[in-house]
């Protein structure tokens, strides 16, 4: 450590390389699942490098490189700690409003869609809601293809209509 | 996984300029120098010097406040140093740092006792003993602020305690400038006003420190 605060660049990489060996073995016992045991070993030695200038000449080394790496241990727990409640207390945020819009959505749509006719009614849910194909829808209500197509399009046409006077209605509209 | 660990240690060794000794000292140096700066600009605009402060420096006592704070901030100056730094430890200098409080609450008891009791409680309260802590409070935050600059760009690892530490060094050399508006005169109001605010400050950045102090 001395020869790399004097700036010799090849003991002091020497001295790196067999700290973080030690350092390996420090965190591999104590590092919890979930945190990258290489990561604190990388952290460490940048830390021990740019804050080198903290080292007494008389100490004992590697007394002060582990204090080192206990600090970012524990601050590497208390930034696990923080995102393991981050998300926690963003759950209920995330999905309750998500939740609550699909249901306005689709009560949205079922009031929308009540003017349609019963049958191109249950044709543009099954093919734009539930994911038929227009093959699928066809053979269930014993039509032809191009007679779903041309009723979802009609279906779709006179919503557009009356819901969307200015501009609206173009996401429903092409197929 | 290995491998970019030797990449990264090729990486910081592949030029290591030379660390001149004594550079923890002087970063904290700078640091109560530049928040002094600050705590003597904020007393010079706020209060000022004692209108008489030329004989005023002529009398032990006026260098008995200024004594008192000087040299518990210095000692605590040195704690300071110590505790920015990893593993140190500061043994026998805490002890020290008690050292001139008690020197002068020694002194103060033993004027106490010498009054005639109907000037005690003026020697206890004198006539600012409400704002004094305050002041010594609101002159110490950019000292304090100095302190953590400086402390935070080294590697303290036990934070609350470096955080007392600044914060009572920022709070006795902030006593120390105040000293310098304050016409004060009596040893008891030395012992516990200006005291008290510095441990007020020393309060502040234990509390802070734990936040205040966290480098990566």
């Amino acid at each position: 450590m001395l020869a790399g605060l004097a700036g010799e660049a090849e003991p002091y990489r020497r001295l790196l390389n067999e700290l973080s060996a030690l350092l390996r073995g420090y965190y591999g016992r104590r590092c919890p699942p979930g945190l990258d045991a290489e990561d604190l070993v990388q952290e460490t030695l940048i830390a021990v490098h740019t804050r080198r200038a903290t080292y007494d000449a008389g100490q004992p080394f590697t007394a002060w490189a582990y204090a080192i790496a206990r600090y970012k241990l524990i601050d590497a727990l208390r930034r696990a700690r923080l995102h393991l409640r981050a998300p926690a207390e963003e759950a209920d945020a995330l999905f309750v409003p998500a939740g609550a819009d699909a249901a306005m959505a689709a009560r949205d749509l079922e009031r929308v869609m009540a003017d349609l006719p019963e049958r191109t009614r249950a044709l543009i849910r099954e093919t734009k809601i539930d994911g038929l194909s227009t093959r699928e829808a066809a053979q269930k209500h014993g039509m032809t293809e191009s007679a779903v197509k041309v009723a979802i399009h009609r279906g779709l046409k006179s919503l557009g209509g009356k819901y969307a006077p200015q501009e609206g209605g173009s996401d429903v509209e092409d197929d | 996984m290995s491998k970019t660990t030797d990449e990264l240690i090729a990486g910081l060794t592949a030029d290591v300029p030379r660390v001149a000794p004594g550079a923890v000292s002087r970063r904290v140096a700078l640091g109560l120098g530049l928040g002094g700066l600050g705590s003597a600009a904020v007393m010079l605009a706020w209060l000022g010097p004692r209108p008489d402060l030329a004989q005023a420096v002529m009398t032990p006592m006026f260098w008995m406040k200024f004594g008192y704070a000087a040299l518990t901030g210095l000692i605590l100056a040195g704690v300071l140093v110590r505790l920015a730094k990893p593993a140190a430890r500061i043994g026998g200098l805490t002890l020290a740092a008690a050292a001139p409080f008690v020197l002068v609450a020694t002194m103060a008891a033993m004027r106490l006792a010498q009054a005639p009791p109907e000037t005690q409680q003026a020697m206890l309260m004198g006539h600012s003993s409400m704002i004094c802590p305050w002041r010594i409070v609101a002159i110490g935050l950019p000292l304090l602020a100095g302190a953590v600059w400086a402390v935070r760009g080294l590697a303290p690892t036990r934070l609350g305690l470096a955080g007392l530490a600044a914060g009572g060094c920022a709070g006795a050399l902030g006593a120390m400038i105040y000293s310098v508006a304050c016409d004060e005169t009596s040893a008891p109001f030395l012992a516990i006003w200006y005291t008290l605010g510095m441990a007020l400050v020393a309060a502040l950045g234990a509390a802070a420190g734990s936040r205040l102090l966290r480098w990566r």
